[in-house]
C-alpha cells in the first residue's frame, strides 16, 4: 500500500506537485495518469526516496522507501527506461543490482526469460530499442520480487505484443495480492488494464475513482440545455442541486447551459413545475477520452493548437 | 522475443527460499523477506559495476603501459645520463645531490597515471548521472552514502593496486637497463619499497579526489576539467604569478605534496614529509565529506 500525505514538491518557482493526497490499495491495479508534465513521474521518484518532497510523505507498506531494510525486495520500480549505464550489458546491470541485496543469480536469469531479454542480455544496454529498454527496466523492478512494484509509463515504445504483455503482466502481480501502481498518459491504456484510477493534471489529483466509474462519468454526466430562460433555469438547477452531490450549471450562450450532476428527466421535471420552456435536452455521454480531457482540460500545461481548435466548436455549437 | 507470456512457473522462487511468493497480500507489511543492502552486498555491486564497464578495463590496463614505458623511458635517459655524468666528478656529484636519481626512474609516469586513474574516478560516479544508472544505484541503497563509500574503496583500491603493481613492473623493467649502463638499481631497498607504497597511495588519493569531484559536479567533463585545473593548471598559474603569497601556496597545491613524501632529504620550499600527508589528507577528505553530504541532501 502508498499512501502519499500533502505529498509536494517545488522545483525553483515551479510546482511539481501541489500537496496531493493518495492511496494505493493492495491487490488491484492502480492506474496514475495525467499529461505529459502532471507530476506523474515527480511523484513516483518521491515514493522512491530519489527526490525529496518539499513538505508532505509519502510511504510504502507505512514506511518511507528509504527506510525499508530491503527496499528491493518490498517495491520494485520502473522510473524511466534510460535508469541503465548504456555501456553495461542487461545481464552485469540486473547482475549489480541483485548483487546488493543477495538476490541470486538464479533469479537474474529467471527476470531475464521471463521479460525476454534472453537474445539481448549479454550485449549493452546503449544498443537497445526504447521497447527492450523497457523490459530490461520491468526485469529490475521485479529483480526482488517485490510486493509493491511502481511502473512509469511502462507501455512506452513497447510493440503491440509487448504492450498486450505488460496488461496482463500487471494484472497478474495484482492478482497475487501485489500493490501495482502504473502510470500512463493514454487514457485508452488506462481503461484495459486499470481497476483504480487517479488522475492528476498540473501537480494536483483531479479524480480518485474506480475505473468503472470514471468511464460512465457517474459524477460527471453532463446534459446540454436550450432555453430562453437561462438565468431563471440556472437558478432552479442550482437550487435542485443542492440535493444533487456537485450539481453545477455552466452558462455557456445567453440560452445554452451545460448541466453537471442532473439527471436528464430531473432537469426537465423541473422545467416543466416551473414552466421554462426548454428546446435541447441531451445528454452528453463522454467517452472515457472525452472524460480524460474533460477532466484534464484546465490542467493541461500545453494546449496544442490543434486541440483547443476542435474542441472549442464541439462545445459551443453541437447543434 | 519468444517468452511475451507470462510464465509463473520460473519466476517464482528456488527451492528452499521464502515461501512468500505465492500470495503477496499473506505477507506482513513493513517486512522484508530477505537481505538488504548491507554494506559487503554493496561493495560486492559496485565491485561488479566498476569491472563489467570496458571503459574500466581500458583505463587500468592504459594506466599499467603509461607507468611500465615512461619509466623504461626514464630509466634509458637517467642511465644515460649517469653513465655519461661518470667521467665527470663535478657532473656526478650534482647528480648524487638530487638523491637516488635512479630509484626515481621507474616512477616517471605517476603524474600521467594520476591522471587517467583520476579520470576514471570522475566517470565512475559521473556517468551513472548522465546515463541515469544513479537512479537505479540509489533506489537499491536508498541510503545512498553506503553506496559512495563502496565506490570510493572500488575505486582507491584498484588505483593503489594497479599503481604498485605497475610500479613494481617498471622497477623490474628498469633494473637490466641501468645495469646496461653499468648501475645497480636496488629494487627491494625499504626506501625504493616505502616510495612505491607512497606513489601508489597518492594515485589513491587522487582517484579519491576524483570520484568526489565527480559526484559534486554530476558531469563527465567537468569532472574531468576541474581535476587537470586543480592537478596540472594550478600549479603552472602559481609558477607564473609571483609574490611570497602564492610561494607559500605552491606548497599546498596536492600534487606538491608527493615530493615531499617521498624526497629521501628535505629539500627547500617544500613541506615536511608529514605535513605534506596532512594537506593531502585534507584535499581528500574535505571534496569526500562535501559530496557525500550532498549526495544525501540532493534530488537524483
Amino acid at each position: 500500500m502508498i499512501e502519499a500525505r500533502g505529498l509536494t514538491k517545488v522545483y525553483g518557482d515551479k510546482t511539481a506537485v501541489a500537496g496531493v493526497d493518495f492511496t494505493v490499495q493492495p491487490g488491484r491495479v492502480t492506474g496514475f495518469l495525467g499529461p505529459n508534465g502532471a507530476g506523474k513521474s515527480t511523484t513516483m521518484r518521491m515514493i522512491m526516496g530519489l527526490d525529496r518532497p518539499t513538505s508532505g510523505t509519502v510511504t510504502v507498506d507505512g514506511v518511507p522507501y528509504a527506510r525499508h531494510a530491503a527496499p528491493l525486495r518490498d517495491v520494485g520500480a520502473l522510473l524511466d527506461a534510460k535508469a541503465v549505464h548504456t555501456s553495461r550489458s542487461a545481464y552485469n546491470h540486473l547482475l549489480a543490482m541483485a548483487a546488493t541485496h543477495g538476490i541470486p543469480k538464479q533469479r537474474v536469469l529467471d527476470v531475464i526469460e521471463m521479460t525476454g531479454l534472453g537474445e539481448v542480455a549479454r550485449k549493452k544496454v546503449g544498443g537497445f530499442s526504447l521497447g527492450m529498454g523497457q523490459r530490461l527496466g520491468i526485469a529490475a523492478a521485479l529483480l526482488g520480487d517485490p510486493r509493491t512494484v511502481i511502473l512509469d509509463e511502462p507501455v512506452n515504445g513497447l510493440d503491440p505484443e509487448g504492450v498486450v504483455w505488460v496488461r496482463n503482466l500487471v494484472k497478474y502481480l495484482a492478482s497475487e495480492g501485489r500493490t501495482v501502481f502504473l502510470s500512463s498518459h493514454l487514457m485508452s491504456e488506462m481503461a484495459v488494464t486499470a481497476d483504480h484510477l487517479i488522475v492528476i493534471g498540473r501537480g494536483r489529483i483531479i479524480a480518485d475513482a474506480p475505473i468503472q466509474d470514471i468511464i460512465t462519468g457517474k459524477d460527471r454526466g453532463r446534459v446540454r440545455v436550450r432555453t430562453d430562460q437561462a438565468a431563471e433555469l440556472t437558478r432552479l438547477l442550482t437550487a435542485d442541486g443542492a440535493t444533487v452531490d456537485g450539481a453545477t450549471v455552466d452558462g455557456q450562450e445567453n440560452e445554452l447551459l451545460e448541466v453537471t450532476g442532473l439527471e436528464p428527466r430531473r432537469i426537465a421535471r423541473t422545467a416543466l413545475e416551473h414552466g421554462v420552456m426548454i428546446y435541447e435536452l441531451t445528454p452528453l455521454r463522454a467517452s472515457l477520452e472525452e472524460a480524460y480531457m474533460e477532466l484534464t482540460k484546465d490542467e493541461v500545461e500545453y494546449h496544442s493548437l490543434i486541440t483547443t481548435g476542435d474542441t472549442a466548436p464541439a462545445q459551443a455549437g453541437g447543434n | 522475443m519468444s517468452s511475451t507470456t507470462i510464465d509463473p512457473t520460473p519466476s517464482r522462487r528456488e527451492p528452499g527460499g521464502p515461501a512468500h511468493a505465492a500470495g503477496g497480500s499473506g505477507r506482513p507489511a513493513g517486512l522484508s523477506t530477505g537481505p538488504g543492502p548491507s554494506f559487503p552486498r554493496v561493495l560486492n555491486a559496485e565491485f561488479i559495476k566498476f569491472r563489467s564497464l570496458l571503459s574500466s578495463v581500458i583505463l587500468l590496463v592504459a594506466t599499467a603501459a603509461v607507468i611500465v614505458g615512461i619509466g623504461a623511458l626514464a630509466s634509458w635517459g637517467i642511465g644515460q645520463a649517469l653513465q655519461s655524468s661518470g667521467a665527470d666528478p663535478q657532473r656526478s656529484a650534482a647528480l648524487a645531490a638530487q638523491g637516488d636519481i635512479a630509484a626515481s626512474a621507474p616512477g616517471a609516469g605517476i603524474s600521467f597515471a594520476q591522471l587517467i586513474l583520476g579520470s576514471l574516478a570522475v566517470l565512475i560516479i559521473s556517468s551513472e548521472f548522465t546515463t541515469g544508472m544513479a537512479r537505479s544505484t540509489f533506489t537499491a541503497v536508498p541510503r545512498r552514502i553506503p553506496a559512495f563509500v563502496a565506490k570510493l574503496i572500488v575505486v582507491a583500491v584498484s588505483a593503489f593496486v594497479v599503481t604498485a603493481v605497475s610500479l613494481y613492473i617498471s622497477g623490474l623493467v628498469a633494473v637490466p637497463i641501468f645495469e646496461q649502463y653499468g648501475h645497480t638499481l636496488d629494487v627491494s631497498s625499504d626506501h625504493y619499497w616505502r616510495t612505491l607504497l607512497i606513489n601508489s597511495a597518492y594515485v589513491a588519493a587522487v582517484a579519491a579526489i576524483g570520484l568526489a569531484l565527480g559526484a559534486l559536479l554530476r558531469n563527465s567533463a567537468g569532472g574531468i576539467m576541474a581535476l587537470v585545473g586543480l592537478f596540472f593548471v594550478l600549479p603552472i598559474a602559481l609558477q607564473i604569478i609571483q609574490g611570497d603569497v602564492v610561494k607559500e601556496l605552491r606548497k599546498y597545491t596536492p600534487d606538491s605534496t608527493l615530493t615531499p613524501m617521498t624526497a629521501s632529504q628535505h629539500f627547500p620550499d617544500t613541506l615536511e614529509a608529514w605535513q605534506a600527508a596532512l594537506v593531502l589528507g585534507a584535499w581528500v577528505v574535505i571534496p569526500l565529506v562535501l559530496a557525500g553530504f550532498l549526495l544525501k541532501k540532493r534530488d537524483v
